[in-house]
């Protein structure tokens, strides 16, 4: 485990003090490239004051609850369309119409009917979370192959029976793919959501360092952003390797 | 008493009656009016083992299916108990090409999957589901998911699944198609012992010659739609492994062999 990610550890200590050095050596404005130590000492200070976490704490709800909101209802609506013919037929272009709407441009609207604050940044996150899962629960209900579908017939499985016992767990591993591409998506629409229509958070807290021409802080809030997003994506894969352990069974031993 | 009264009204009367399926003038067509089968007429009296062999795609799985109720016929009827068959029926246990067991169950919970979509399942259907792994001999993989066991080993969960309801009749699309021959040959052996035991009904498809006339009382030939009346394979039983080196068995596999080419030259023509 140590000796596996040695290498990149070395790799970033190498960077950070090369990055240090060239700063000091060149002696090129903070304004531009902010030194590494500033950057931290920012970021410590930021951590120890509280000023951070009050931001991390907004941005981290954001993301959370527009990411559920946006995975529940895409993995309902994908269930509903895949299910329902008709209604496929009747919503897939409207669908497909509102996949293609770049869903940050819809922001100055939402602004206008949830003015400003959290709520317009949760529901751009849940727009943006919606469609992945959406289309990777419709791709992942077709998974289960025609034998298997044959043998719930045979066995006289009720429709719902069939869709809760046999499409949706073959699906699982299709579907949670799509979450583990929502999760992502999800941190960066909420902090480029509040770049738009936010008071508060990482990507407020963003603009308004730009506003005062601090770069240091904006690169200590970028630091705060990369780690988010790695501790909620290791967070997705451990839930993912959580739920489908019974199907990676004998296949890793 | 009854059987010994039908047997005096004439053979061909019994044989209607005592039909636990009964393919009446059966025609098959695609929606786009594909003739797949064409006036197939077949009876299977109850208990008996019947063979249908055939080259692939001709037919032999629609006839599967048809039979089981997931497809019904253009033309014809299918019977099944003196019932006409409009779906699919729980007296009939279907076994596929692939195991098809579902892969977040473990062995015993998708053996006992046809009672769990009905009922709760209790400790008495444990205890058959467990005394059935046994007979198919992979008891002690019963905790195991299907990912951790073989080829043969599935093949076994999935005849034991189809049995968990103890259904009196059981129809088997080539179940044994991918595996190797000896483990092939192992679970013909323990198929034949357990519907001897339990008495079963068997509408076993197949292409391999051997595989039919080892396993059936009669094996019928499909080709191109059109089915050869099934002839009867006279060896005894129980038929043991190397009664396949025997002369009759060769020269029986050999007599199919020459009615499937006969008919495909006479198609060809």
């Amino acid at each position: 485990m140590l000796n596996r990610h040695l290498p990149s550890v070395v790799l970033l200590l190498v960077l950070i003090i090369a990055w240090e050095v060239t700063v000091r050596l060149t002696g090129i404005s903070a304004l531009v490239i902010p030194a590494p130590m500033a950057v931290l000492t920012v970021l410590w200070d930021g951590l120890i004051s509280g000023f951070l976490w009050q931001h991390i704490w907004v941005t981290g709800a954001a993301t959370v609850m527009g990411f559920l909101l946006g995975c529940s209802m895409g993995f309902i609506c994908g269930v509903i369309l895949a299910e329902v013919e008709p209604l496929r037929r009747v919503f897939w272009p409207y669908v497909l119409a509102m996949q293609v709407v770049p869903k940050l441009a819809l922001a100055p609207l939402f602004i206008i009917w949830f003015g400003f604050g959290m709520q317009p940044t949760v529901v751009i996150t849940a727009l943006i979370c919606f469609f992945p899962l959406l289309e990777n629960t419709m791709t992942g209900l077709k998974a289960a192959t025609p034998e298997k579908q044959e043998l719930f017939r045979m066995l006289g499985a009720r429709r719902w029976q069939t869709l809760v016992q046999l499409k949706i767990p073959s699906g699982l591993p299709i579907i949670m793919a799509g979450v583990r591409v929502a999760i992502v998506l999800a941190l960066v629409g909420a902090v480029v959501g509040e770049f738009i229509v936010g008071s508060e958070g990482l990507g407020a807290s963003i603009i308004a360092a730009q506003g005062m021409m601090d770069s240091t802080l904006m690169f200590a809030l970028l630091i705060v952003i990369t780690l988010m997003g790695l501790l909620f994506y290791q967070l997705t894969l451990l839930f993912e390797r959580w739920l489908l352990c019974r199907w990676l069974k004998g296949k890793t031993t | 008493m009854p059987e010994q009264k039908v047997q005096q009204i004439g053979w061909h009367l019994m044989s209607t009656d005592a039909a636990f399926f009964l393919v009446d003038d059966v025609s098959y067509a695609f929606a786009d009016g594909t003739s797949v089968l064409s006036q197939v007429n077949w009876h299977i009296p109850s208990g008996a083992f019947h063979c249908l062999v055939g080259r692939s795609g001709c037919g032999k799985t629609t006839l599967l299916k048809l039979v089981a109720g997931l497809l019904q016929p253009s033309d014809g009827q299918i019977m099944i108990q003196q019932a006409a068959v409009y779906g699919p029926s729980s007296k009939v246990g279907f076994v596929f090409q692939t195991p098809a067991l579902l892969e977040w169950l473990s062995v015993i919970d998708n053996v006992l999957l046809p009672i769990s979509l009905h009922r709760r399942v209790l400790d008495e259907d444990r205890d058959t589901a467990r005394e059935l792994l046994e007979l198919v001999g992979i008891v002690g993989l019963a905790e195991r998911y299907p990912a951790q066991l073989s080829g043969g080993q599935q093949s076994r969960a999935a005849l034991a699944r189809a049995l968990v309801t103890s259904p009196p009749a059981l129809l088997m699309d080539e179940p044994f198609a991918a595996l190797d021959a000896i483990t092939r040959e192992e679970l013909q052996e323990d198929l034949l012992h357990l519907v001897a035991l339990r008495k079963t009904t068997v509408l076993f498809v197949t292409h391999d010659i051997a595989e039919a006339v080892y396993l059936a009382d009669r094996v019928a030939i499909m080709d191109s739609g059109q089915l050869t009346p099934a002839a009867s394979i006279d060896m005894p039983r129980p038929r043991a492994a190397d009664c396949r080196y025997d002369k009759q068995f060769v020269d029986t596999c050999q007599q199919i062999r020459a009615a499937m080419t006969l008919q495909t030259g006479k198609t060809a023509c």
